[in-house]
């Protein structure tokens, strides 16, 4: 895994704690993991030809060293349909971030597919100082924020235990399909976590991941991750 | 790594700081060995008196001709070092270092530099902040707790001192019977899962039961753990359980994952039973220590009381186990000895007129039904039984069936059914005073066969 390492010692050397979106984008899949279609423009030109080549809609995000809370700053435009559209985001994002974070690297803009939306998971994991890499799994949004319906493991695991932290969360019947809504795909979902415990396994700069929201879509669709976040230790 | 044989199966025992005076824990341990029936060579080191308790001292273990392979070290914190080395040069294996004021003070130099020196001697240490440690199969008693420990199969690790020697006479009054205690502290070198690698083969060890404030290697406790659990249950009792887990929220993964969030799933993964009081650790000991494993989990409830039985039902299906009608043999059977008012449903209600001999009918017919795997027997003491009698009542049916299949008992009552509870208890037949915690302690080894299945097939999958 040459490339990743690269990514990781890029981060290193440019002295963050934290991977660029496109770069954690990236290290997840090296590992084989379903990320969203995006690409990474530093002008216009670029953005729209990345746009074309995705398709719409897309959403534009500035992707900045010194931005943590990119809607804040206005650096986020979502619902894109149109070249045209992408060529007003591009600059808009450009001026908003100069004007509400001046002073802000600009490492360039991440078009990424915008796709349809279903039920939203998250699969994080962290280095424990006592049980090492550890990954976790819940559903998203009110369930892990108030509920905090979450799900641990210590990696390595094995399929089994995959299964068993799946189906140990409050909200299983969720994915399992309920009031006619159609069972998720599990398939995906598993093979997803056992990625991620490989890639918090195999980095050991890695301090901790987060993958949220990832889209679970009806059984043998698949998954997608929308965002990911990672974090290296000190 | 780990070779604690020998810490367990001393050739020799030397007590370092061994005392005249009775009220030094130098004594009292030495008491201990001696009185408890260690019978291999007890050396006691003290270089100011000649003799203690009759036997003849030794100013320095150097001095020691015969083979000494545990030094029990009960000096002051300051001279440890040098008495680790110089038993070190002398070729012990184990030091027991009792004496405190080490890391739980804040002396962690100190500490290091005994594990340091023990390392280069080759020897390990246990403690310190220690109370000591028992291996019931060599009759040997090193601590300064209650003497007369009660022989049996349960090995007991506790990271406590004070509530892990109160523990110990506790274990006594419980009846529980006890291959090993170890007092284990400040974890300087031995750790859990040292001593849960011995015990996985230690064939006078069939449960573990561990006291639990943290361990400071979490994986290798999972894979020790996991691979015990597969022979036989390792129960925790693990401190600290309201502790928030904060930690820097910089990712939302690290906010959620508490350390007790981290304990808990890492006690699952492993197939260790995590228990949450004192009280529950030892119920689990008893049917887990005293009943064979269950084939499956169906489980039959008996009872004389429909509240009791109810109590019961609810109970189990908090531990996710869900009573099923009872085989028609057995039922057909049941029928015969009662009236026709009687619920042969499951719970299978002997009604409040139930005499003993139809606990005795009953029970015996449930133990040997092929279609159930444990049984779970509840009385309430009414006016027409005595809770003696229906105890002996039990025992009497376990005694002709032979003990196949785990049973758990509730007797219900007052001083008659503690009476009740300490006759079945010396028969080695889990009994409680109320039908949640009868109920509940055998649901731990319908869970434990759930946890032992799920890590075999694991394995099966690995291999």
């Amino acid at each position: 895994m040459r490339e990743a390492r690269e990514i990781v010692e890029k981060a290193k050397l440019e002295g963050r704690r934290k991977l660029l979106e496109h770069e954690s984008m990236r290290l997840c899949e090296l590992y084989g993991l379903p990320v969203a279609k995006y690409g990474l423009a530093t002008s216009e030109k670029e953005a729209v030809a990345i746009a074309r080549e995705i398709g719409f809609p897309v959403v534009l995000k500035v992707v900045s060293p010194d931005i943590s809370h990119k809607t804040d700053v206005g650096g986020v435009v979502l619902g894109i349909n149109s070249v045209g559209e992408v060529s007003d985001a591009y600059k808009t994002i450009v001026a908003n971030v100069a004007a509400r974070a001046p002073g802000s690297r600009i490492s360039g803009i991440l078009v990424q597919k915008m796709v349809e939306r279903d039920i939203e998971v998250i699969v994080g994991g962290i280095r424990d100082r006592v049980f090492g890499p550890v990954v976790m799994f819940g559903l998203g949004g009110v369930f892990v924020e108030v509920l905090k319906d979450v799900s641990f493991r210590i990696a390595p695991l094995t399929e089994l235990d995959v299964e068993e932290m799946i189906r140990e969360i409050k909200g299983y019947k969720i994915l399992e399909g309920y009031r006619g809504s159609q069972p998720r795909d599990i398939e995906a979902l598993k093979n997803l976590i056992l990625k991620l415990a490989s890639i918090i396994s195999d980095i050991e700069e890695i301090e901790a991941i987060d993958l949220n929201p990832v889209i679970l879509y009806p059984r043998g669709i698949g998954a997608l991750i929308i965002d990911a976040r990672t974090i290296l230790g000190e | 790594m780990s070779n604690l044989k020998d810490l367990f199966n001393p050739r020799g025992i030397a007590v370092i700081g061994a005392s005249r005076d009775p009220t030094k824990i130098g004594h009292i341990i030495l008491k201990n060995i001696v009185e408890y029936g260690y019978r291999r060579g007890i050396y006691p080191v003290n270089p100011s008196v000649s003799d203690v308790m009759g036997l003849k001292t030794y100013p320095a273990v150097s001095t020691i001709s015969d083979k000494v392979d545990v030094v029990i070290v009960s000096i002051p914190n300051t001279k440890v070092p040098e008495a680790i080395d110089d038993a070190g040069k002398a070729g012990v294996k184990h030091a027991v270092v009792i004496a405190s004021g080490f890391k739980e003070i804040g002396n962690v130099d100190l500490e290091n530099e005994v594990v340091r020196r023990a390392r280069r001697h080759g020897m390990r240490v246990l403690g310190p902040n220690i109370f000591g440690y028992v291996y019931t199969p060599v009759r040997l008693n090193a601590t300064f707790g209650p003497r007369d420990v009660i022989p049996g199969n349960v090995a007991f690790i506790t990271q406590s001192g004070a509530l892990g020697i109160a523990l110990m006479g506790s274990t006594i009054l419980e009846g529980i019977g006890i291959s090993a205690i170890v007092s284990v502290g400040n974890k300087s070198d031995i750790d859990d899962a040292d001593l849960l690698e011995f015990f996985d083969e230690d064939p006078n060890t069939s449960v573990v039961l561990i006291y639990m404030e943290g361990v400071s290697d979490g994986r290798r406790f999972v894979n020790v753990a996991s691979k015990i659990s597969m022979k036989k249950p390792v129960i925790v009792i693990k401190s600290g359980r309201t502790e928030a887990g904060a930690r820097a929220a910089a990712s939302h993964t690290g906010s959620l994952a508490g350390n007790v969030a981290l304990y808990e799933s890492a006690f699952k993964q492993s197939g260790v039973i995590s228990t949450k009081s004192v009280e529950e650790a030892f119920d689990f000991v008893k049917t887990l220590s005293w009943n064979p494993l269950p084939p499956g989990d169906r489980v039959v409830v008996i009872t004389n009381g429909g509240g009791a039985g109810v109590q019961a039902s609810d109970t189990l299906a908090d531990d996710g186990i869900y009573l099923e009608k009872p085989p028609q043999d057995f039922v057909e059977e049941v029928r015969k000895i009662l009236p026709p008012f009687a619920s042969l449903a499951n719970p299978v209600d002997l009604t409040g007129m139930a005499p003993e001999d139809w606990y005795y009918r009953s029970v015996k017919s449930a133990l040997q039904n092929s279609g159930i795997d444990a049984v779970l027997v509840l009385y309430c003491h009414t006016a027409l039984t005595s809770p003696v009698g229906v105890a002996r009542a039990v025992a009497g049916a376990v005694d002709e069936v032979g003990v196949r299949k785990p049973i758990s008992v509730a007797i219900i009552g007052g001083l008659e059914a503690y009476e009740a509870i300490k006759h079945l208890t010396n028969l080695k037949i889990p009994a409680y005073p109320t039908p949640e915690r009868a109920a509940h302690a055998l649901a731990a080894q319908l869970k434990y066969r759930k946890y032992r299945e799920y890590l075999i097939k694991k394995e099966q999958i690995a291999s």
